[in-house]
This record gives C-alpha cells, sequence and structure tokens, in this order.
C-alpha cells in the first residue's frame, strides 16, 4: 500500500521538478473510515487506485480505524492537526466533530451533487440542521430480520410478521441446542440498534418532542422493552456480551434460527452453506402487524481539511465516487449491506453486476424495500437532538435494557431511569 | 532427596493442570487454524483436526498487511529494548552503588511510577507528542514502552547488581578503573543474565501494548501487531479462522525468541536472586 | 571520564529520571491541571472550576461503586495469581525429567500480546464455536451452555480468570528465583532430622519465601488495578457496569460521555489512594521481618 504511494510521490516531486511552470502541486488526502474487514480495504484500495491513476494531481490515501478508539482518536488527531481530510461516518458522529470546530457547512455541494445524482431526502436530513449540511451522503444501512427458510418450515412456522407470531416462532424455534432468536443484550452500538429497531416497530420511534423535552419515558417504549427483555429467553446465554460478528457466527453455525442483523450475506457465503435459496431475509415484525419500521444509518463523508486546496480536492474525489460506474462497486465493498443513497446509484449497472450481488438479488431488493422505512433515533422528523451524540456514545438505550435484562429492574422504573440518564447528558 | 509416592502423585497432578491450564487453549488454537471453516464452528469441537486447509493463513497474508504489522512490532520492540538498557544499566548501577543524596527518595519515587492508571496520562501525551510532530511514528511508541518499563527494569537491575560481592568491583577500582570502564568491563559481564532477564521483559511488554498504540498510530503502515491485528478480526463480522490463524502466527515471533532466549531470561531471574 | 564524584552518580541516573519525568510525571501534572477546569471534549478549552470536579466525582455513586469494583479486582487478582503461581513455583522447583523445558516456557501465556489473549478467550468461551462450553456440555458438568460474560457476577469471575491466567506465570518465575535463594542444605539437615514435606514447608519454605511473596504482592496489586485492555476489549466494563474498574470508568468518561476534566479528577483521586497504599506498602516491606 505504502510503494506506490511513495513511488507516485516522487513522479509528483520530479514532475515538478521537470515542468516547473506548469505543474499543478501535488495533493495528499487521507480518507478515514470504519470498514476495517480486508475484503473491503481491498474493495476501497481499488477504487482509490483508479481515482489517483486517473487524477495525477491529486493522491487519496486510505487510513481505515477501528469503531471501538475513534471516538477517542478522531477529536485527539483533529485538534493535534494529525486528522484526516474525509471521514466516513454516521449521523451520531457528526455533531462531536461539529462540536469540537472541525466542520464546515457543505450544503452547496451537497444541493450540487443533488442535482446531478438525486439523493434519497432522507439521507440529507439527518446531517441538516443548525442551518446547514454537515457531511454528504454516501451509503445507506438499515436492519432486518434474517433466517433460514428450510428451518422454519421444518418447524412449521411462517416468517413472523406480528409480536405475538414472532415470540411464538422463536419459542418454537428454540430446541435441540438451537436458540429460537439471537438478540444483543450488550452495552454496545449494536444493541442499541436491535432495540431501537423494536422501539420503532412498537410506536416509540421518536425519542424526544417537536420543543426538544425527552419523549422517552412513554408506555410504548416500556412495552417494547419488555417484549424484548421477553425475546432475550430464546437468546444463547453469551448474548449479553455479543457485538454483531457473535450474531452472525451463530447464525452462520446454525445455533440461532434468526437473527436481527443489517447483512449476513459475505458471512453466510463465507463461512456457511452460501446456498442463496435458504437464506430468508424479512422486515422486522412489528407490534400489530402494522407498517414495518427499522433503524437506517445513512452513513456519509465528512470533509474536514482546513486547507481550500484540499477541501477542493476532496470535492473532486466525492463527485468521482458518486459517479454511477464507480458507485456501485463502492457500495459493493460489502455486499447486501451498502445501500445507495441516490437515484442513479439505485439503478446503476455497477451495483448489480456484482457475482455476489446476482446470487443474492432477491435478498438485496427485499432489504432495499424494508430500509424505505428506516429512521433513526434522535434524527427522525427533521430534527436533531442535542445530546444525541452523548446518548448514543454512552448507548443509553442498550444501557436501559442491561437494567431490565441483567440487574432486574422492572421495565417501567428503567425506562424512567433512562430518560432521566438522557436528561443528565443533555445538561 | 527422595519424595513418598503421594507426593510424586501430587507434584503429577499439579504438572497436569498447569500443562491444561497453559498449553491446552493454544493447542486448540493452533489445531483450529488449519481447519476447515466448518469443522471451527461445529457444535462438536475436535481435538485433532478432521480437515486440513491453509486457506486462512493465505486470507490473512494475501489480505492484509500483517507482514508489514509484524515488522513495525518488531522495530518497536527492538528499540524500546535497547533504549531501555541503555538508560536502567547505569541508572540501577547508581541506585545500589554510588552514595548520593535523596537516593532511597528517588528510588521510591521510580517505583511509584506504577502507582497511577496509566489510562491517565493518554491524553496529556497525545497534546505533548503532537506539538512534537511525533503522532503517528513508531518513536512515539518507542518512548511510551520505554517509560513503562524502565521502572521496573531499574528495580530489577538494582537487585542484580546487588548481588555481585563488592570486593570484586573495590578491586577492579584499586586497579585504576574509572567508573564507568568498571562498570563496562567488569559489571556488565557479571549480570549479564539479569541484562537478558530486563531486555525480555522489555521486549515482551512492548510487544504485548495496546492501547496507546490503538490512539497514537493513525496510519495502516505503521500498526504494531496487536493493533493490526484487532483491526483484521474487526468489530462486524467474526471469521474465526481468520483468527485463530493471525492469533498463531503473533504468537510465533516471540516463541522464537524465546526458544533461543528464553532460558536466559528464566536463568536471569532465579542467579542474580542466588548470588 | 573526569567527572567530580559526588557529580557523577547523577550523570548515572540522570538520563533515566529526566526520561521518566519527562514522559510520565509531566503529563500527570497537567492531568492534575486538567482536573480543575470544564473541559469537555478533547481539543475544546474550558474554564477554571477549582475543585468543583473533586465534589462531583466523589458525590457520585458510580465512582464509589468503581472504586469498590477495583478493589475486589485487585484482591480477586493477587489471591488467584499468587496461589496459581505459589503452586506452579513449588512445583517447578522440584527436579523431573523436563523441568527445564517446564520452567521455560511457563511463560508462554504472558508473551502472547493482550489483544490475542483476549480473542483467544472470547473464542474458547464462545457458544458458537467456542470449545469450553461443548466440552462441558459433553462431560455433564452442565445441561445449558454457560454465557461466560452474561451475568455481572460470571463476567467479573471470567476477566479475573483471564487476567490471572495471563499474569501468574510471570510471578511464578519471581518466585521461583525466590526458592532457588533458598540454601539445599537447610532442607537437607530438615529432612536428617526427620522432618515431612509439610513441616518442611511450612518451617523453612514459607517463611524464607515470605519476602519476596510480599514484593510480588504490591507489584501485582499495582498491575492489576491498571490493567484495563483486557476489561475493555472483552466486556468494555458491562453487563450493567459490572466490570467497570476505575481505568474503564475513567475512559469512559473522557471519551464516551466526553468529560475529560471530570476524568481526570477521578484518574488523580485513584492516584492518590494507589500512592498511598504503594508507599505504606514500600515502608511495611522495608521494616525488618521480626517488626512486621
Amino acid at each position: 500500500m505504502t510503494i506506490p504511494k511513495r513511488y507516485s510521490r516522487l513522479t509528483g516531486a520530479a514532475l515538478i521538478a521537470l515542468l516547473p511552470v506548469s505543474a499543478a502541486a501535488q495533493v495528499d488526502l487521507t480518507l478515514w473510515h470504519m470498514e476495517q474487514p480486508p475484503h473491503r480495504v481491498e474493495r476501497v484500495q481499488i477504487l482509490l487506485d483508479e481515482f489517483n491513476a486517473s487524477h495525477p494531481e491529486i493522491t487519496v490515501s486510505q487510513e481505515p480505524q477501528n469503531w471501538g478508539e475513534v471516538y477517542a482518536k478522531a477529536p485527539a488527531a483533529l485538534a493535534a492537526g494529525a486528522g484526516p481530510d474525509m471521514l466516513f461516518a454516521i449521523p451520531d458522529f457528526t455533531p462531536i466533530l461539529k462540536g469540537i470546530g472541525a466542520l464546515t457547512s457543505v450544503e452547496d455541494f451537497v444541493t450540487e451533487l443533488d442535482a446531478v445524482h438525486d439523493f434519497n431526502p432522507s439521507a440529507v436530513e439527518a446531517y441538516s440542521y443548525d442551518d446547514g449540511v454537515w457531511a454528504v451522503p454516501l451509503y445507506n444501512m438499515s436492519m432486518n430480520l434474517w433466517y433460514r427458510p428450510s428451518v422454519l418450515s421444518a418447524a412449521g412456522i411462517d416468517v413472523p410478521t406480528t409480536w405475538d407470531e414472532w415470540k411464538a416462532a422463536a419459542e418454537a424455534l428454540t430446541k435441540d441446542g438451537m436458540y429460537g432468536m439471537g438478540l444483543p443484550a450488550n452495552q454496545q452500538l449494536y444493541t442499541d440498534q436491535t432495540v431501537y429497531s423494536v422501539m420503532a416497530n412498537g410506536g416509540a420511534s421518536e425519542i424526544y418532542n417537536a420543543d426538544g423535552s425527552l419523549n422517552f419515558d412513554t408506555p410504548e417504549t416500556v412495552a417494547a422493552y419488555s417484549f424484548y427483555n421477553d425475546m432475550l429467553a430464546f437468546s444463547p446465554p453469551d448474548a449479553a456480551s455479543w457485538t454483531w460478528g457473535e450474531a452472525e457466527a451463530c447464525f452462520a453455525s446454525n445455533s440461532c434460527a434468526m437473527i436481527m442483523q443489517f447483512s449476513v450475506i459475505s458471512t453466510y457465503d463465507t463461512q456457511a452453506e452460501g446456498v442463496a435459496s435458504d437464506l430468508g431475509v424479512a422486515a422486522i415484525p412489528s407490534k400489530d402487524g402494522g407498517d414495518s419500521n427499522t433503524i437506517a444509518y445513512a452513513n456519509a463523508v465528512m470533509l474536514l481539511s482546513q486547507d481550500d486546496e484540499k477541501m477542493e480536492a476532496s470535492k473532486t474525489f466525492v463527485r468521482w465516487l458518486l459517479q454511477p460506474e464507480n458507485y456501485g462497486r463502492f457500495l459493493n465493498m460489502e455486499p447486501g449491506l451498502f445501500m445507495p443513497v441516490t437515484a442513479d446509484g439505485a439503478a446503476a449497472d455497477s451495483y448489480w453486476s456484482d457475482p455476489m450481488v446476482e446470487k443474492y438479488r432477491g435478498q438485496i431488493e427485499t432489504v432495499i424495500e424494508n430500509s424505505q422505512n428506516g429512521m433513526l433515533f434522535g434524527f427522525t422528523s427533521g430534527r436533531v437532538f442535542p445530546a444525541i451524540s452523548a446518548i448514543s456514545a454512552q448507548n443509553v438505550l442498550a444501557e436501559t435494557l442491561q437494567a431490565i435484562a441483567i440487574t432486574g429492574t422492572d421495565a417501567a422504573q428503567a425506562v424512567t431511569d433512562g430518560q432521566a440518564r438522557m436528561q443528565d447528558l443533555t445538561e | 532427596m527422595k519424595r513418598a509416592l503421594r507426593w510424586n502423585m501430587a507434584l503429577a497432578g499439579v504438572l497436569f493442570m498447569l500443562v491444561a491450564l497453559i498449553v491446552l487453549p493454544f493447542w486448540f488454537v493452533l489445531t483450529g487454524s488449519i481447519k476447515e471453516p466448518s469443522e471451527i464452528i461445529a457444535r462438536t469441537p475436535t481435538m485433532i483436526p478432521q480437515s486440513f486447509s491453509l486457506q486462512h493463513y493465505v486470507k490473512l497474508l494475501s489480505a492484509s498487511d500483517y507482514p508489514l504489522y509484524m515488522m513495525n512490532s518488531m522495530i518497536v520492540a527492538t528499540a524500546s529494548t535497547v533504549i531501555t538498557l541503555l538508560l536502567a544499566i547505569p541508572a540501577g548501577y547508581a541506585f545500589f552503588r554510588m552514595a548520593f543524596a535523596g537516593r532511597e527518595t528517588l528510588y521510591r519515587a521510580i517505583l511509584l511510577a506504577y502507582a497511577f492508571p496509566s489510562i491517565v496520562i493518554l491524553i496529556p501525551l497525545f497534546g505533548i507528542f503532537a506539538k512534537l510532530g511525533l503522532i503517528d511514528t513508531r518513536l512515539a511508541l518507542v518512548l511510551v514502552n520505554v517509560a513503562f518499563a524502565l521502572p521496573f527494569a531499574i528495580w530489577m537491575l538494582r537487585s542484580f547488581f546487588a548481588g555481585i560481592p563488592i570486593e570484586i568491583e573495590e578491586a577492579a577500582r584499586l586497579d585504576g578503573g574509572a567508573p564507568l570502564t568498571v562498570l563496562r568491563r567488569i559489571m556488565i559481564p557479571l549480570v549479564a543474565p539479569g541484562i537478558a532477564a530486563v531486555a525480555v521483559f522489555t521486549f515482551v511488554t512492548s510487544w504485548t501494548e495496546y492501547v496507546f498504540a490503538s490512539v497514537m498510530i493513525l496510519s495502516d503502515a505503521k500498526r504494531p501487531m496487536p493493533v493490526g491485528f484487532s483491526g483484521i478480526i474487526g468489530q462486524y463480522q467474526i471469521d474465526w479462522g481468520l483468527l485463530l490463524a493471525g492469533a498463531s502466527l503473533s504468537i510465533l515471533p516471540v516463541v522464537i525468541l524465546f526458544a533461543f532466549v528464553g532460558r536466559w531470561f528464566v536463568a536471569g531471574l532465579t542467579e542474580g536472586a542466588v548470588k | 571520564m573526569k567527572l567530580p564524584r559526588h557529580i557523577l552518580p547523577f550523570a548515572f541516573i540522570g538520563p533515566a529520571i529526566v526520561f521518566l519525568a519527562a514522559m510520565l510525571l509531566w503529563p500527570l501534572a497537567q492531568a492534575v491541571l486538567l482536573s480543575l477546569q470544564s473541559v469537555r471534549s478533547v481539543g475544546t478549552t474550558g474554564e477554571w472550576v477549582g475543585l468543583a470536579n473533586y465534589i462531583d466525582v466523589l458525590t457520585d455513586t458510580d465512582f464509589w461503586d468503581s472504586a469498590w469494583l477495583s478493589l475486589i479486582w485487585v484482591v480477586a487478582n493477587a489471591v488467584l495469581q499468587t496461589l496459581l503461581a505459589l503452586v506452579a513455583a513449588l512445583a517447578l522447583n522440584q527436579s523431573f525429567p523436563g523441568v527445564r523445558i517446564a520452567r521455560t516456557w511457563i511463560v508462554l501465556a504472558w508473551i502472547v500480546p493482550t489483544v490475542v489473549v483476549v480473542m483467544i478467550w472470547r473464542w474458547l468461551f464462545s457458544t458458537s464455536g467456542g470449545i469450553v462450553n461443548p466440552l462441558l456440555l459433553q462431560s455433564g458438568l452442565t445441561d445449558r451452555a454457560i454465557g461466560f460474560f452474561a451475568t455481572p457476577n460470571m463476567a467479573f469471575a471470567t476477566l479475573v480468570f483471564i487476567n490471572s491466567w495471563r499474569w501468574f506465570p510471570f510471578i511464578t518465575l519471581m518466585m521461583l528465583a525466590g526458592l532457588t535463594r533458598i540454601p539445599r542444605d537447610l532442607y537437607e539437615a530438615a529432612s536428617i532430622d526427620g522432618a515431612g514435606p509439610w513441616k518442611r514447608f511450612t518451617r523453612i519454605t514459607w517463611p524464607l519465601l515470605a519476602p519476596t511473596l510480599g514484593v510480588l504482592l504490591v507489584i501485582g496489586t499495582l498491575l492489576s488495578f491498571n490493567v484495563f485492555d483486557i476489561i475493555w476489549l472483552l466486556t468494555a466494563g458491562g453487563p450493567a457496569d459490572a466490570t467497570r474498574t476505575l481505568p474503564v470508568l475513567i475512559y469512559e468518561t473522557a471519551f464516551k460521555s466526553y468529560r475529560m476534566s471530570e476524568a481526570a479528577a477521578v484518574a488523580v483521586l485513584a492516584t492518590v489512594f494507589l500512592m498511598g497504599f504503594a508507599l505504606l506498602a514500600t515502608r511495611w516491606l522495608a521494616r525488618p521481618p521480626e517488626a512486621r
């Protein structure tokens, strides 16, 4: 990875030396992202190599980071002037960077891109507040229910659509060393996501009111938590320490009949049977069978450079990345996980022609369809809750679940405590 | 000394427990790393692999910068060891042999270096390193590792010097040797096992350090192995085969190192105490 | 080298002292200053607030819960790893075929990077693909898979086990050093007098090993108090804060709640406790054995 970069730097320097008048100065850009699995890094590198080859005056290099450390690392590095020029992250992260003054509004740029590619409005919305747009949406992901049709039919069960059916299915499938429904109870982001997905399907999607006051302590929230806690009985005993990976491993090893996850396609394909017809995906069941909701993250690129030239070069890169012929390949760094946020990206040949996407096309279409009702706590209804970064960094939703599931606190009391905790973080 | 049968049985029992405790986990890791994925996640684990595959190693080495992480760790650990020894040997010597005001107080103060949560200096140190342009350099890691290993190294070396009869040193000094010459010619060879022990201690602590490296290194090309490893294993998916292959490879260099110097490490620790 | 005699010692220890002061003392002083301000996230500035952070911390139950957990953590680790190490050291001090190999390779667990230790045990204890649970189920010791990180007490105990597993080999070696210092002829004389193994242990081994044990207990206490990475990577302080010792609380306060100054205050308080302990302990160890 380093050698080509050094080489191109050298060539750049040589060019400047040879052509002192005409050559533009070389711009080096650093891109941070949290897509650390080797195959994702590899795909991003292919695209970067192409971009760097077609734009000799710009060199973009990637530095994958870990969610575990980036909360400490990004603000520290930016404060020290050693931060990245571009960062791929989720809406929760934007207020943190904005809070330390690292972001400027990119509203004009997003408008320009929107005219060409037509952004999905909800993706832009998650970054629009305080009279600005603070990042450029890049890829969407949403939570789904994954299962094996053969396992369900062997037990004579239909895909659940209501909470009652879901519970009955989980109960019936919990036998012979298999767990019906793998659900996490860790104080970690994954649990926030699954808990909120259940809340959003029980009429508790708004955790605060239009006037900015909290709206977490409601009967709907309590009902959602009680239901989730009941479902944990059909989960493996170590679910209290799960993150995304353990859930997928549980599903792949056939120890879990169903799990909630963004996408399990690549794990299923490489570590489990890999038979496309026996991988099922459905919307998360809603309380009484109405419209299904889910949690959705519109990931975006935050442009952090304080230098005009670098900022302009970063924009050139983002423009290039969103071109349909590049964009589809970018999304397919993890097939079935990252969904397009632009209209021309959703139709792009480069997206649908990937071998893995062709193999699991049915599942991916369902995932895209499910994501239409995606929402994100703290970013609903076109507003952003001021303390959402702290609430999300502290995993208050998951903390509330732990109070019920592990400490044994009554659900109503735990939710009241949860709201008090959120109030505390707002101050 | 003859041991009664029941003491032999007790000894055998303890040794069996030690083997189960230390060797068995590594056995499962090493054998797991060459199993097919389906055998790794099978509900009934196998003691002896039923399948053989190098696919996890191939994936690890082709899709990641693993050899680079290894190289970084080697460089950082070696440099940390050398610098620690350069600082600790004269200091350990002075603390034991030389009379000066405040010696005891200083000596105690040095051991207090372990009496605070090291995590607290992460941010101030980050700020200092940023001013010095040391963020995202291997040198930063070397400095951190030396700082954490040095107090213990001084403490250990001091007791090694303590084991040398004062007559040897006095004889050397009467022959007209300057203190530095005495240290270099007479003392260092005598405490060589102790130096080996300190070197291994420093190397291992540097080799295993994670928290500071994870925050202070920003670019992939400079990551030491523990940080690079946790990145490959990842946050979203668990590929047990890849994890086990990575774990096996990460153990390899220290095992090789230990095969050569391990004897000295153990002998160094024990001999130092004997004298 | 022609330095005056009274300067020479400082030429020897000076570099080490200056280095440690720059790398540890100076940042520590900055942390103390930070604890008197109201800085929230890294890179922002705050105002001077005097002791307000200390009052907040000391009146917060989270701090006392964590302090209590840290105390149990330190004691549990000290007991477990010292016991394991004592048994291992006594065994390795005997002569039997292969004792040299055993003495060298017992440190295998200690030379493996923490991250790898964490990964290995996470895998071994996992309920999907792991080893320990299937073995327990097969042997009939339990009829339901055990969630080793699932309940507060279980998670805490599991972490103590993993941390002690990593550290006891190192302590074993230090103890072995202490054991070899005991002269062989003492044992032989005792044998001739008809003392059995147990009597030899209580009359000779134990009293002569006690000083080494004391030093190792102090070092072990300071080292285990500081353990952060194993806890953070395995449970991140959970479930339900059951493993949130003080270092974890400091990290969480600084980087998840974005209250840098409060985190610094917690750290300074922890430092005061630890320094107090270390000073008392070193003074106690420095006393002659009869006075203890």
